[in-house]
């Protein structure tokens, strides 16, 4: 089961920009032409952040959209490599590695719902253009985030189109208040042919609580990009194990970064998810 | 230095290396990986994920934290067993030219013994690297601390393999020169040096160590004095091959362990950053 990695490779980029969107969103946008042209909703680039030896490890991020030979990538300044790339200027190199790891399967037809908390935005662009480009018309986004300034703006979620998307914030400052998943129970008043979900894993977990406690039917397509501390990002260092759970009940490790980033919530072991220290904790 | 004077190292028994810059076990896996990212048969060696009797699922996570020029892991030896390494892993191998070192690690004597059995008769692998230094299981370092412990061990190996055997050495002892002469005592062709060093992250915000088991393995820049201090403390002590490993970013800092006596290096962490370092040591000290 050795990871697919025939379209992954070194890439070094340009920065076109790095956009605040308020709240502390940050959109970086860089020419990576290779990157643009091979990456699949779901899957994601390491970045390297900084030339030096401190932060050494580059930093994994979905691909947020392309378009022609130009990449996005939505981020938060929170650590000592995000910090760095949120200094990035125009004209910067910009160090990849990508595409990788396992991304979404795109249906295409139905009713598709997709499930965004807090930075949880950043796969879904790539994701909507594609299910678009495939005849998928009737989508709907749920996107949830501590407060009104750090939503990901509903415009960005697809272009020029902008698709159905319902708002929720956690102190009430836009949109519903309340999290995010007190939104899924109208979405699901219809049929849906895939969910598709990322943020925090927490946040992954109530989803599919909510899911099964709702009673109907599950999605046949029914998906969540999760995220663990990673190494190297290409299935080496066996570092972003992740719980899972085997049809027959038994437990076992999937690595995040190439058996995910995207994995089938049917599969995962929510309950000991939950107990896992979250990803920012390394 | 010229190129074909570069170019090989023998560790005895029959066991040439091409050059002397390989790729560190645990973190090249079996190869497979990485042979999509980079040209895999330029490089001196693969020392494979540490393998042992049976699959092992390995640690909770998390697993990886990052420290200043370094990362500590605690993996727990997540590897398939032995046996699928010689029936279904080695015969991928088959048409690699790059030496395959099976890196094999154990709780008991027998353990290494069985490991080594199994893989005697397999043709694709050139040699056995005994791991008697992992940080991250339980009894993973008695073998690496206790002289004597060190040298049954690899008496016992020597026993049932022709291969070469290369022991791979821990750096958390009092006197490392020690352990690596009772390895030369009883056998062993070469030693590796060094593993990771035990350390520890605090998560701030809540006071507990980052790893599930409080402690895990130190790579990355961060080491690298401290493991040329500990190369050149084993390559005094013995008249086997030293290879040298721990902390290798680029060509210099490779170069710098050929300086203090070792005769191959191991480029470990840095290929998680970057998969093409070892390649990119290789460019730069055949430039030299």
């Amino acid at each position: 089961m050795t990871a697919d990695l025939s379209r992954a490779s070194l890439e070094t980029g340009e920065v076109l920009m790095v956009e605040r969107l308020g709240g502390g969103l940050l959109e970086l946008v860089a020419r990576l032409p290779h990157l643009a042209a091979t990456a699949m909703p779901g899957t994601f680039a390491q970045l390297r952040c900084g030339a030096g030896t401190t932060p050494l490890l580059r930093r994994p991020f979905s691909v947020a959209w392309t378009q022609d030979d130009t990449c996005g990538f939505v981020f938060e300044a929170v650590g000592a490599g995000t910090r760095l790339l949120a200094e990035l200027q125009p004209g910067d190199p910009l160090d990849t590695l990508g595409p990788l790891g396992h991304g979404f399967t795109v249906v295409d037809s139905g009713t598709v719902v997709c499930v965004s908390g807090g930075l949880g935005c950043a796969p879904f662009p790539l994701l909507i253009n594609e299910l678009r480009r495939r005849g998928v018309e009737d989508i709907l986004v749920l996107n949830g985030a501590r407060t009104a300034t750090r939503l990901y703006p509903a415009e960005r979620f697809a272009r020029p189109a902008v698709p159905v998307v319902a708002e929720a914030t956690d102190d009430g400052t836009r949109g519903h208040h309340g999290p995010v998943t007190e939104l899924l129970g109208q979405a699901l008043a219809s049929h849906v042919s895939a969910l598709y979900a990322c943020g925090p894993n927490p946040m992954l977990g109530a989803v599919m609580r909510t899911l099964v406690e709702s009673g109907t039917e599950l999605p046949p397509t029914l998906e969540a990009s999760l995220e663990a501390p990673m190494g190297c990002g290409f299935g080496t260092c066996l570092g972003c194990a992740l719980p899972v759970r085997g049809e027959d009940g038994s437990a076992a490790w999937r690595l995040c970064c190439t058996d995910g980033p995207v994995m089938a919530m049917r599969e995962v072991d929510w309950e000991g998810l939950s107990t896992l220290p979250g990803a920012d904790v390394a | 230095m010229s190129q074909s004077g570069f170019a090989s190292v023998d560790l005895g028994r029959g066991l040439t290396l091409p050059n002397p810059v390989g790729l560190a076990s645990g973190t090249a896996g079996y190869g497979f990986e990485l042979e999509q990212l980079i040209d895999i048969n330029r490089i001196g060696a693969l020392y494979t994920k540490g393998t042992t009797v049976r699959a092992r699922d390995g640690n909770p996570p998390p697993r990886v934290a990052e420290t200043g020029g370094g990362m500590l892991n605690s993996i727990g030896l997540q590897n398939p067993g032995v046996d699928v390494v010689a029936a279904d892993y080695a015969p991928r191998w088959r048409g690699w030219t790059i030496p395959i070192i099976v890196n094999i690690a154990g709780g008991s004597i027998e353990d290494y013994v069985h490991c080594a059995t199994v893989l005697e008769p397999v043709a694709e692998i050139a040699g056995i690297e005994l791991n008697i230094s992992c940080p991250n299981i339980a009894q993973g370092l008695d073998f690496g601390r206790d002289p004597d412990a060190a040298a049954r061990l690899v008496a016992a190996v020597r026993t049932v393999t022709e291969r070469c055997v290369i022991v791979k050495l821990s750096p958390n002892v009092t006197d490392i020169a020690a352990i690596a002469r009772a390895v030369e005592d009883a056998g062993a062709d070469a030693v590796s040096a060094v593993n990771t060093y035990i350390g520890r992250k605090i998560h701030r915000a809540s006071g507990r160590s980052v790893l599930p088991l409080g402690t895990g393995g130190l790579s990355g820049p961060a080491i690298q004095p401290l493991a040329l201090a500990a190369v050149a403390a084993v390559g005094d002590a013995v008249h086997i091959p030293v290879i040298g490993v721990g902390g290798i970013v680029d060509a210099a800092s490779a170069r710098d362990f050929l300086i203090v006596g070792a005769s191959a290096v191991q480029v470990g962490t840095a290929t998680f950053v970057n998969p093409e370092t070892a390649l990119q040591v290789l460019d730069g000290l055949r430039a030299d």
